[in-house]
């Protein structure tokens, strides 16, 4: 029984860190299209950002968790504004291919400009505590995974459905050109999506940072593949769908570990992914997408 | 967005040439470059430099291959190498002598160990699991389409990764596999080369080809004129499966030796930037996209460790091929979102200029 809930403890840490990256590659997919794969790199950016202001002789825990958002949110405005205005209009391959160019591009620099290996950033651990609630071993981290994921899916409603920014987004996932008709700025909707995507990777860098005390450059990019996973499983440009799909696979990833004999403990990730075939075989729109029929109007 | 195909070559001099013929001869015309390169190669560069080429070439079958499924159905594929693995996997399985095998993989099941295959048999066995597999998991991801099919594909390769590095009975887990007769040099590479080429041209000319490509430029319309497009993009599938595990096949023929990370992230982005840096739309892309990065690269990567240039020592630049590599990616898409050679082959873009030659 404790085994038990240590385990879905486990499971609800990782899905709501999958929540939260799915959801900043939701936000940008379902207003302009893009598959953003470089999403991992404003997660790495933010934390090498954290890493110069400590090399610069910072020390506090909350000076480091603005400096990775502000960074995040900064980094995901530059992407759009260098790398993905110039193809906004483009197919979707031709965006993801783009997102894969700027990814590659920033790893290299961080390898290039920095080091190509892991440099230590202690600065966060204080937040990666372990503490006991009656018998249960309860790591602070996993708490404040779970809150802020709460909070932040809660913020991002209220936003998307009380502000006209948010309408306007809301709106633009299905229609943009009647958005744009109604006199609200393309750049502006696309700017805030970015921003609230970039916000979500601080968020995100943060707890990674935490949790592994370090940097390097491919930092971000393996978390995006599985939060991209998650996308498509809960059903991609939704919303819901990307927060579904993040607990789904943050419980799918640990009951695998835990069913999984030690020996065959290296096939994680190969039974994960051919469970995620089989769900897009059976439901290829995604568990909570729609199913468009080719031509409808309506998307 | 894509602009139209027209299906046809626009050769009206030719127009007398049956259309299989005129494919080969355009694919052949296609292949001149490779052929010419690769006897350069020969003729005057020392052997690491071969080795290099051989790299190359290998590369270069890869991009006709994942140019046959992705270019004509236009859907991102991440799973390409999966199929490059198995090829070079299974050689070294079946042709590897005992002696050697005793070594790397004493236990393998089904009394493996104990086999010794000719090389040509055995990369006939090897295709024909390649093409097995091909079979099976085109029959998932030909039913996708968009982003979900692009997802399958990415899990392919991961699970494809993750066996490899598991299984260590049979494939050696993360070391490398060795102890692989070396049984071709570059003039079999070359060979294989043109064929692919050859192969993917008439693929593209063929009315399957055609048809596959005009459902991945409006499926609605294709659909409506009768296309089958699930039984085409599985086609399509599995010739692009072979044709990588060809691939992998000369790559372990030639090496000696195959280690599973070759065939994972970094094999994919480096023959996905070729093609798109080519233009995934024509076989000539994926060559001339080939060419380019595969030259470029090994430019750069001189620079990388460190060169001399004019009595000038250069510092030591990790990650300069992988920054230029993903700047072309990013420069190409902003500027020519359909790669360098839009939609014409190269025979077909030389015929447009010999007409408009002979017109003024």
């Amino acid at each position: 029984m404790d085994y038990a809930i240590q385990q879905i403890v486990n499971a609800l840490a990782f899905g709501s860190e999958y929540a939260l990256l799915a959801l900043g590659l939701a936000l940008v997919f379902s207003i302009m299209g893009l598959v953003n794969f470089a999403h991992g790199e404003i997660i790495a950016v933010a934390g090498y950002s954290v890493f110069f202001a400590v090399a610069l002789g910072l020390q506090s825990v909350l000076g480091a968790v603005t400096i990775a958002i502000v960074m995040g949110i900064v980094t995901a405005l530059v992407f759009e504004r260098v790398a993905f205005r110039p193809v906004r209009y483009a197919p979707t391959t031709t965006g993801l291919l783009t997102a894969f160019g700027v990814s590659i591009v920033v790893q290299n620099m961080l390898t290039l400009f920095v080091s190509p290996k892991a440099r230590a950033v202690p600065v966060l651990g204080p937040l990666n505590q372990t503490f006991f609630i009656g018998p249960y071993a309860v790591s602070s981290l996993q708490l404040l995974e779970l809150a802020v994921t709460i909070v932040a899916i809660v913020a991002l409603v209220l936003f998307l459905n009380r502000s006209l920014l948010g309408l306007a987004i809301r709106a633009a996932a299905r229609d943009f050109s009647t958005v744009r008709l109604m006199g609200v700025k393309a750049n502006r909707v696309i700017a805030t999506g970015f921003a609230l995507s970039g916000f979500l990777a601080g968020v995100v860098s943060v707890f990674i940072l935490a949790r592994r005390g370090s940097v390097e450059p491919d930092f971000g990019s393996a978390p995006v593949i599985k939060a991209f996973v998650a996308c498509v499983l809960g059903g991609f440009g939704s919303l819901a769908g990307a927060a579904v799909g993040g607990m789904v696979l943050g419980f799918l990833d640990v009951a695998i570990l835990v069913a999984l004999p030690q020996k065959f403990g290296g096939l994680r990730d190969a039974l994960t992914y051919f469970l995620v075939g089989v769900v897009l075989f059976w439901r290829p729109q995604g568990l909570l997408g729609r199913t468009v029929e080719l031509g409808d109007k309506e998307v | 967005m894509a602009p139209a195909q027209s299906p046809a070559a626009p050769m009206p001099a030719d127009r007398s040439m049956p259309p299989l013929l005129r494919s080969i001869l355009g694919g052949l015309v296609v292949a001149v470059p490779v052929v010419v390169i690769g006897v350069l190669i020969l003729w005057l560069a020392p052997p690491y430099q071969v080795r290099i080429a051989f790299a190359g070439y290998v590369n270069l079958v890869i991009v006709v291959g994942l140019q046959i499924f992705m270019g004509n159905a236009n859907i991102g594929n991440f799973g390409h190498s999966a199929f490059v693995g198995v090829g070079a996997y299974f050689v070294a399985i079946l042709a590897t002598p005992l002696a050697a095998k005793k070594l790397s993989i004493p236990n393998a099941p089904f009394g493996l160990s104990q086999v010794v295959l000719d090389p040509i048999v055995a990369a006939v066995v090897a295709l024909g699991i390649v093409g097995v597999l091909a079979l099976l998991t085109g029959f998932i991801i030909s039913r996708l389409s968009g982003i979900a099919a692009s997802i399958v594909t990415l899990s392919l390769l991961i699970i494809s990764h993750g066996v490899f590095i598991n299984y260590t009975d049979l494939f050696k887990g993360a070391q490398a596999f060795f102890g692989i007769p070396v049984v071709i040099g570059l003039p079999t590479a070359i060979a294989v080369a043109v064929a692919a080429i050859v192969v993917a041209r008439v693929f593209r000319d063929s009315q399957d080809g055609v048809q596959l490509r005009a459902s991945a430029d409006d499926v609605l319309a294709a659909r409506a004129f009768g296309v089958d497009v699930v039984k085409l993009r599985f086609k399509a599938w599995v010739l692009s499966a072979l044709v990588c595990g060809a691939a992998g096949i000369m790559y372990a023929y030639f090496m000696g030796a195959v280690i599973a990370r070759a065939f994972f992230f970094q094999q994919v982005f480096l023959t996905l930037a070729m093609l798109i840096l080519g233009g995934m739309r024509t076989v000539s892309g994926a060559v001339v996209g080939c060419a380019i990065l595969s030259i470029g690269l090994e430019a750069i990567r001189s620079l990388e460790s460190g060169a001399t240039i004019m009595g000038v020592k250069l510092p030591e630049m990790l990650g300069l091929s992988g920054l230029s590599l993903g700047a072309v990616i990013v420069l190409g898409m902003a500027f020519r979102p359909n790669g360098l050679m839009g939609r014409l082959e190269l025979d077909e873009l030389a015929a447009g200029w010999l007409r408009r030659l002979r017109r003024s």
